[in-house]
């Protein structure tokens, strides 16, 4: 144990002075940073404060118009309707409407604009347009505008969502938009995270063995504390890397966000953010003994990406329908994936945050993940006791596997 | 304190080694020579637990290497591994913690033998920068540093210059006076016949001759003799009772038939040669070698042959 500890000591040193270590260290708080700012972002960014729109014609609509658009923005009232889209076009209005006599009645109304993607605009506008013609239409038919809004106006739909601990509030679109930019991120965070130190120890295990170092250290420690030791080094690193994260998180989320006025996602809680460590510590356990064995098994760098395929194929499960298991977190399908162990960190995460399942589930799928954990531990070490002492011709994965039943 | 019982280990059809038997003991050193692809790096890597026998066993303190028992081990594999972007002092350090020494035993061991090896103010130096002795001499210290009972030596000398290896012969002899059991591997017999006690000649991993070298010298020799001469003393490979004559630079070694004495040879000389040196020698642990093996270069050659070590090709 002690001569254990001295080697993942070793390794935790030589990942720590890594270059990539310290990239990733830094990159990942942007990740971070952009989940959290994200939505806000993308929820403030609508219709950009300062957005001039053309009016040509309808004189009635414009203070209607002017008080939908809210302030900074503001309607420009123009003779012709060439004119209008000179601006739009040389970027001088965001957009222009154009009402001929009569319009209140028509079944369409040009509205131009360069992207055609302001959704936002779009929608205040369109809105605009459609109270003032229903208005229109309404006195026209000689019924009182008062009765056409009662008729028209059916009840909003107020969504509350229902958690274990009680109905809260929950301003619907945002929090999906939300709940969806914190899972990608998590789920970026550990696929990165995982992928990036399995690989990395599956090449230290790979040059060990090609600079032949491993027969000095299999002098003086066994082949199992050498494996877990290299395991446990770069781990340690990697949880001070998401200690880092997370402080960097949780500092956006309590005074870089309320300084420059957005919201952050009520998801990127604590409590979620310590689940992500929960997850990311058996799915880096997992992986890496996954890679180690590998790296034993392997010939050269190259041979070790061939080897790993498969894996990261299975790794990457998760990203691909990550939208399935966000939109339907109770299906079938992400209930499987939940337990796998391959898949479950991370799969079982996004159920966590997205609606949390009964403690009993979120209990096996963890306890089958740390068997799991254990038994790849002792098969790597049992490839590592063969694999690493063999060179010179490459070996297929069936073969390595084989060695799992070696003496 | 190491023993080997008959051990054996085949790679597919080839039989690497073919029941070896043989004791190191403390205080002596026990070379273990043969050509290359003799059977010596796998008999080490069994000793030291890398590769398993396919059957027989060799013993350290009478059971198979233990986690317990690596701490008074060394072990200087034949293919050497140092972490190349570590500096030596971490190296060595971090090979000496695993081993089980104290930091500071260790650091007082390691200043002491790089200042020996006269590499001190390479220490905090990267692997990589070193020259292929220097990091020979490193990968030397790295097997002693934590002050083993039990080394093993697998081909030393290899990639050193002439100084380097007497400076690694005498630091053996001294670990041998400290009480240290001594097993290395060479196929350079001069090696072995400098500081051996004991030894083991093997080839296509079978034991060709083993024992006290002093034994083994007197067993097979006695009737070797080396002359110096002026003259021409080709005729000495036609006498009847030479078997065979290996010439050097500046003499030759006549090998005479075991009933022949060497005063016939003195005789048959007289005044064919002007003989400066008559000296009737046990043979060379070669010539003992390559008698008991046989030698696919002819004994009666030319001066050429002065590496006589390299003239048995091996497998490999």
């Amino acid at each position: 144990m002690r001569k254990l500890l001295k080697i993942a000591r070793h390794e935790f040193r030589a990942t720590a002075a890594n270059k990539a270590f310290v990239v990733i260290t830094l990159i990942g708080p942007f990740l971070i940073l952009a989940v959290s700012l994200l939505p806000a972002l993308a929820a403030s960014s609508g219709s950009k404060a300062g957005s001039v729109v053309a009016l040509v014609g309808g004189d009635a609509i414009r203070p209607a118009l002017s008080s939908a658009l809210g302030g900074g923005s503001s309607v420009a009232p123009l003779a012709d309707e060439a004119s209008a889209k000179a601006g739009v076009l040389d970027g001088k209005y965001s957009a222009a409407l154009v009402l001929e006599p009569g319009w209140e009645g028509a079944s369409s109304i040009p509205f131009y604009s360069k992207t055609g993607t302001d959704i936002m605009l779009y929608s205040k506008v369109s809105a605009v347009v459609d109270a003032v013609s229903r208005q229109a239409r309404a006195s026209v038919s000689g019924v009182a505008p008062e009765v056409v809004d009662k008729i028209l106006k059916g009840p909003a739909l107020d969504l509350r969502k229902l958690g274990a601990d009680q109905a809260k509030k929950s301003s619907g679109v945002d929090d999906y938009l939300g709940i969806l930019l914190t899972v990608m991120g998590f789920v970026m965070l550990m696929y990165m995270t995982v992928l990036l130190y399995g690989q990395l120890i599956g090449r230290s295990v790979l040059q060990e063995k090609t600079l032949k170092t491993v027969e000095i250290m299999l002098s003086a420690v066994s082949p199992r504390d050498l494996l877990w030791g290299k395991i446990l080094g770069p781990g340690v690193a990697g949880l001070i890397q998401y200690a880092f994260w997370i402080a960097m998180a949780l500092g956006a989320a309590s005074v870089v966000g309320p300084a420059l006025g957005i919201s952050i996602p009520a998801t990127l809680t604590p409590a979620n953010l310590l689940w992500l460590v929960v997850f990311f510590v058996p799915a880096y356990f997992l992986y890496s003994a996954i890679y180690a064995a590998l790296g034993a098994g392997a010939e050269d760098e190259q041979h070790l990406g061939q080897l790993a395929w498969p894996v990261i194929i299975v790794l990457m499960i998760p990203m691909v329908m990550i939208n399935t298991f966000v939109m339907t977190p109770e299906s079938a399908l992400s209930v499987f994936f939940s337990f796998f162990p391959l898949t479950s960190p991370i799969v079982m995460l996004i159920r966590v945050l997205v609606s949390p399942p009964p403690a009993w589930e979120i209990a096996l799928s963890y306890s089958i993940l740390l068997v799991s954990v254990l038994a790849a531990g002792s098969l790597a070490a049992r490839v590592f006791r063969v694999g690493i002492l063999m060179t010179g011709k490459r070996r297929k994965l069936g073969e390595i596997i084989k060695w799992v039943g070696a003496r | 304190m190491l023993e080997a019982r008959e051990v054996r280990k085949s790679y597919g059809d080839v039989r690497a080694v073919d029941g070896l038997s043989f004791s190191a003991r403390p205080g002596e050193i026990f070379g273990l020579i043969g050509p290359n692809g003799a059977g010596k790096s796998t008999t080490i890597r069994m000793a030291m637990n890398i590769i398993a026998p396919d059957s027989g066993e060799i013993l350290i303190r009478g059971r198979r290497l233990a986690e317990e028992d690596k701490s008074i081990v060394g072990y200087l594999p034949e293919e050497r591994g140092l972490y190349r972007k570590a500096k030596v002092e971490e190296m060595l350090l971090y090979v000496a913690a695993l081993k089980g020494m104290p930091e500071a035993d260790a650091r007082k061991n390691m200043d002491a033998w790089l200042e020996r090896f006269g590499i001190l103010e390479w220490k905090s130096r990267k692997i990589d920068e070193l020259s292929k002795g220097m990091a020979q001499k490193v990968q030397f210290i790295c097997t002693v540093i934590h002050k083993p009972r039990l080394v093993l030596f697998d081909e030393p000398f290899s990639g050193l210059d002439p100084v380097s290896q007497d400076i690694l012969l005498d630091a053996m002899l001294e670990l041998k006076a400290e009480g240290v059991t001594v097993l290395f591997s060479t196929h350079i017999m001069d090696h072995a016949e400098k500081i051996c006690e004991r030894i083991l000649l093997v080839d296509k991993g079978r034991e060709i001759v083993s024992g006290p070298l002093a034994e083994v010298k007197a067993k097979y020799g006695r009737n070797a003799v080396q002359i110096e001469f002026d003259g021409d003393a080709s005729f000495v490979a036609a006498l009847p009772f030479v078997e065979s004559v290996r010439r050097f630079p500046r003499w030759i070694e006549a090998q005479l038939r075991p009933d022949a004495d060497a005063d016939e040879l003195f005789k048959a000389l007289a005044g064919r040669v002007r003989v400066r040196r008559f000296e009737v020698v046990s043979p060379s642990l070669h010539k003992i070698f390559t008698s008991l093996v046989g030698d696919a270069s002819p004994e009666t050659g030319t001066d050429a042959e002065s590496r006589p070590e390299e003239t048995k090709g091996g497998r490999s």
